[in-house]
């Protein structure tokens, strides 16, 4: 019972927090809400057993991404006029209608009858991953699958940091 | 069974689901090109809480990969590559800003749709 | 599950082109400014400083130290790309390998995709040297940024597994975002990069999404269990799932494509970007890109090809929207670059007659040879293509006119060679014999027939046809019309635009006429798809 207060508290938080990010006028305001809903997920991770992966949501997400965005926001320093006249077009209306009847029937078609009966059954043994794996979503398992499994990714992704920091120095150079 | 555990997966992907949905209005609605960045931000954490949904309840018994760890070794490389693309789109903002100031971007017009 | 070292020479293009832009990037610390021979100020940072000071403000009165000589970057750019071309070419006809316990695979298809970026990135270093070099913007980033994308485009082409799809997705997007904006003459290039990054990161989302899903119906992120799991039929929920994540992983690709209608940002993007990197992105990323949705949808999803819910209708339906808004559009343009743009979109749309050809099994070793004739043939067309318009852009950028059609008129009496050189080009994606272009419709178009979608090859032809308008009016342009001002081309430094310009309509000239030697090296790759 105790887990479903949880989730729908941290739910109904992500949720709101989400549309503050879209629907504030001021970046700022917007940034600081992308904080709460990244913590409000961060506690649905530890419902969902991934330890390790909400401390690294609340300390590299939250903590070192989103200090880049205030800190870039406050560098803009934009002034009330120059946020612009939010403009509603045709166009914004179709997307709009297109996002939400494409995702409504992802989740009405496919993710509302992935698990008939709720949870995967064996048997009569309701299949918990979590249990069923000792230390499941821990440094330790989520630390063998990294180094051994996904090898490859692990070395791409050092590649993307090194492209990530030369592009944006490029970007960001006053003049070539 | 109360309804929360009987369809407790699908409580997790729907939520999921919303969020992307959420991210993804934010991202043809809104013209600040931040706040744009910041709905790209939203709909990776929402394919996040995909991964670790379908890693806790997985529909098959056993995954071929060896464990369903592996969903969460795909949010670890998610975030990576979110930082990655948050570093290099705030530094274009900060270039397109420099040549012009405004961050709307209804008023990019140099370069007509 | 273990790591073994002899997979990394199965990335070894990939790792070649690493290595060289490290080396570039690396070389840019040990560059000195030319002192004068008054005392200078202390090169390094200084320097930065000292250019942003508008003139006259400077308080010391010397002359300024003179930028350190970068001409070697493009050669030793030029010489990794070449590096990593043999790399690719000399393993063509080895057996398929799977690399680092499935997350990659060396095959033929993946080798002949990895040399068409490799010449592309070769031929794009030298055409620009010139260009940069000309206006003074050359920096060791540039090519370390050209030689970092190609290394993500050579590990697209290779990866089977969606989250390394994912990653060296972005290894390459990341660096052509950061090359677009490379030049900050105004205000286009940033909007333009900007552009492209938004939709970009919104179509790489979509894909993870995508890929997220399949993961939930499988447990598992590689490509052949996607397969294994659609044979085996799988639990009863996976179906819909399956269903969801081909759609959302074939959309995010098809902006990548550039398909209508995920097409919004190509002219503006196209048209922002300095000429080079235009020309690199239009052969480089649409072949990585290319070849990514092929293994994705034929190796991943080939059992849901066909029948009422596979991807075959879309993508069916993609390539007739493509082919008919690209060449339509690319009708009313009157800049050379914004209608090469859709004309990059138009032929996305050939490309993917040949993807919807390889839906089913019989013809997907002709349609495979089909679809990698036709990248080579574009990337050597385009290229060359972008080089003529990199030696008139830059013309316009000293003298700060617009892009226009005018802009090329009399240009066969200034410089006769670069005229027949830029015709070439423009009958080869009109697709007129002899020339690569035509070979490559014909061999796209004949397995489309092949697979029984004669209506779609004939309406391909129909809009080809509609194309030859615009292509052939800036042949019009180029020899009918006067020079409208007597002014002369900036000579000097053509020399190498020159070379590459040449090399790519010799290339253009050879496949469409000797079509059959590329063919024996696409035989390797032909059966990469069978069964």
């Amino acid at each position: 019972m105790a887990e479903a207060i949880l989730f729908y508290l941290f739910a109904i938080g992500a949720l709101v927090a989400g549309a503050q990010v879209i629907f504030r006028r001021n970046p700022i305001y917007g940034a600081l809400s992308l904080v709460g809903a990244l913590f409000f997920l961060s506690g649905i991770y530890v419902l969902l057993a991934a330890h390790l992966i909400a401390i690294l949501q609340i300390i590299v997400y939250a903590g070192a991404v989103m200090v880049l965005f205030v800190f870039v926001i406050m560098l803009l320093n934009l002034k009330e006029e120059e946020l612009g006249e939010q403009r509603i077009t045709a166009w914004k209306g179709i997307g709009l209608a297109a996002v939400v009847a494409s995702f409504g029937v992802i989740a009405w078609r496919a993710l509302g009858p992935a698990f008939p009966q709720g949870a995967l059954m064996q048997g009569d043994r309701r299949v918990d991953n979590a249990l069923l794996v000792a230390g499941f979503g821990g440094v330790k398992t989520v630390g063998r699958i990294l180094y051994l499994a996904s090898i490859l990714p692990f070395e791409v992704t050092s590649l993307l940091l090194l492209v990530a920091v030369v592009a944006a120095v490029v970007v960001a150079k006053g003049r070539i | 069974m109360d309804f929360f555990h009987a369809h407790q997966a699908q409580h997790y992907l729907v939520l999921a689901a919303m969020l992307f949905a959420l991210g993804a209005a934010g991202v043809v609605l809104r013209r600040n090109a931040i706040i744009v960045l910041m709905s790209i931000e939203l709909m990776l954490n929402a394919v996040n809480l995909t991964f670790l949904a379908f890693s806790r309840f997985p529909l098959v018994p056993n995954s071929p990969m060896g464990s369903f760890l592996t969903g969460h070794a795909a949010v670890f490389f998610v975030i990576a590559t979110a930082a990655a693309e948050a570093s290099v789109g705030l530094a274009i903002i900060i270039a397109v800003f420099r040549s012009r100031t405004s961050v709307n971007v209804d008023e990019f017009d140099t370069l007509k749709l | 599950m273990n790591y073994d070292p002899n997979d990394l020479y199965g990335v070894l293009p990939a790792l070649i082109l690493s290595a060289g832009a490290l080396l570039l990037l690396t070389s840019e610390v040990f560059l000195r400014n030319v002192k004068p021979a008054v005392l200078g100020p202390a090169p390094g940072p200084a320097e930065a400083a000292q250019r942003e000071l508008p003139p006259g403000a400077d308080a010391k009165p010397q002359a300024a130290p003179a930028p350190p000589d970068r001409r070697y970057q493009a050669w030793v750019a030029a010489a990794f790309a070449a590096a990593a071309l043999w790399a690719a070419l000399s393993r063509l006809g080895d057996p398929a390998v799977p690399l680092f316990s499935g997350a990659a695979v060396s095959d033929g298809f993946g080798r002949v995709v990895a040399a068409v970026v490799c010449a592309a990135l070769l031929f794009s270093c030298i055409v620009a040297f010139s260009y940069l070099e000309s206006l003074r913007a050359t920096r060791g980033e540039f090519y370390a940024l050209a030689l970092f994308s190609a290394a993500g485009m050579c590990l697209l082409a290779q990866a089977t597994d969606l989250i390394v799809i994912f990653i060296s997705l972005e290894v390459m997007s990341l660096a052509v975002y950061a090359l677009c904006a490379y030049l900050r003459r105004g205000k286009r290039p940033a909007e333009a990069a900007f552009k492209y990054f938004i939709l970009g990161s919104f179509a790489s989302a979509i894909f993870l999404y995508g890929a997220a899903l399949a993961f939930g119906a499988t447990g598992s992120t590689r490509l052949a269990d996607v397969a294994a799991a659609l044979r085996s039929g799988g639990p009863s929920g996976a179906s819909a799932l399956l269903y969801a994540a081909v759609a959302l992983l074939a959309s995010g690709f098809a902006f990548k494509v550039a398909a209508v209608p995920f097409h919004m940002w190509v002219p503006d993007v196209y048209d922002g970007a300095p000429a080079p990197v235009t020309g690199f992105m239009a052969a480089g990323v649409k072949a990585a890109a290319f070849a990514t949705l092929v293994r994705i949808l034929v190796s991943g999803f080939g059992d849901a090809s066909t029948g009422p819910r596979g991807w075959r209708a879309l993508v069916i339906w993609l390539a007739l929207l493509t082919m008919l808004f690209g060449n339509l559009l690319a009708i009313p343009q009157r800049s050379v670059k914004r209608m090469l743009a859709y004309s990059a979109i138009a032929h996305a749309g050939y490309l993917l007659v040949a993807v919807a050809s390889m839906a089913s099994a019989s013809p997907r070793a002709d349609a495979t040879q089909g679809l990698l004739f036709y990248l080579a043939s574009y990337a050597a067309t385009v290229i060359g293509a972008f080089g003529v318009v990199a030696i008139i852009e830059r013309r316009l950028a000293l003298s700060g006119a617009g892009d226009d059609l005018s802009s090329w008129s009399g240009l066969s009496d200034r410089h006769p060679g670069l005229a027949a050189a830029m015709s070439l080009f423009m009958v080869s994606l009109a697709g007129v014999p002899p020339t690569a272009g035509f070979m490559a419709k014909l061999t796209v178009f004949r397995a489309a027939i092949e697979a029984g979608l004669a209506p779609l090859a004939i309406f391909g032809v129909l809009t080809s046809v509609a194309g030859l308008y615009y292509y052939l009016r800036v042949v019009v342009y180029v020899y009918m019309y006067p020079s409208a001002k007597g002014e002369p081309v900036q000579g000097g430094r053509l020399l190498s635009a020159g070379l590459a310009i040449a090399g790519c309509a010799l290339i253009v000239l050879w496949m469409g006429i000797q079509p059959g030697t590329f063919a024996s090296l696409t035989q390797s790759a032909a059966n990469a798809f069978g069964r």
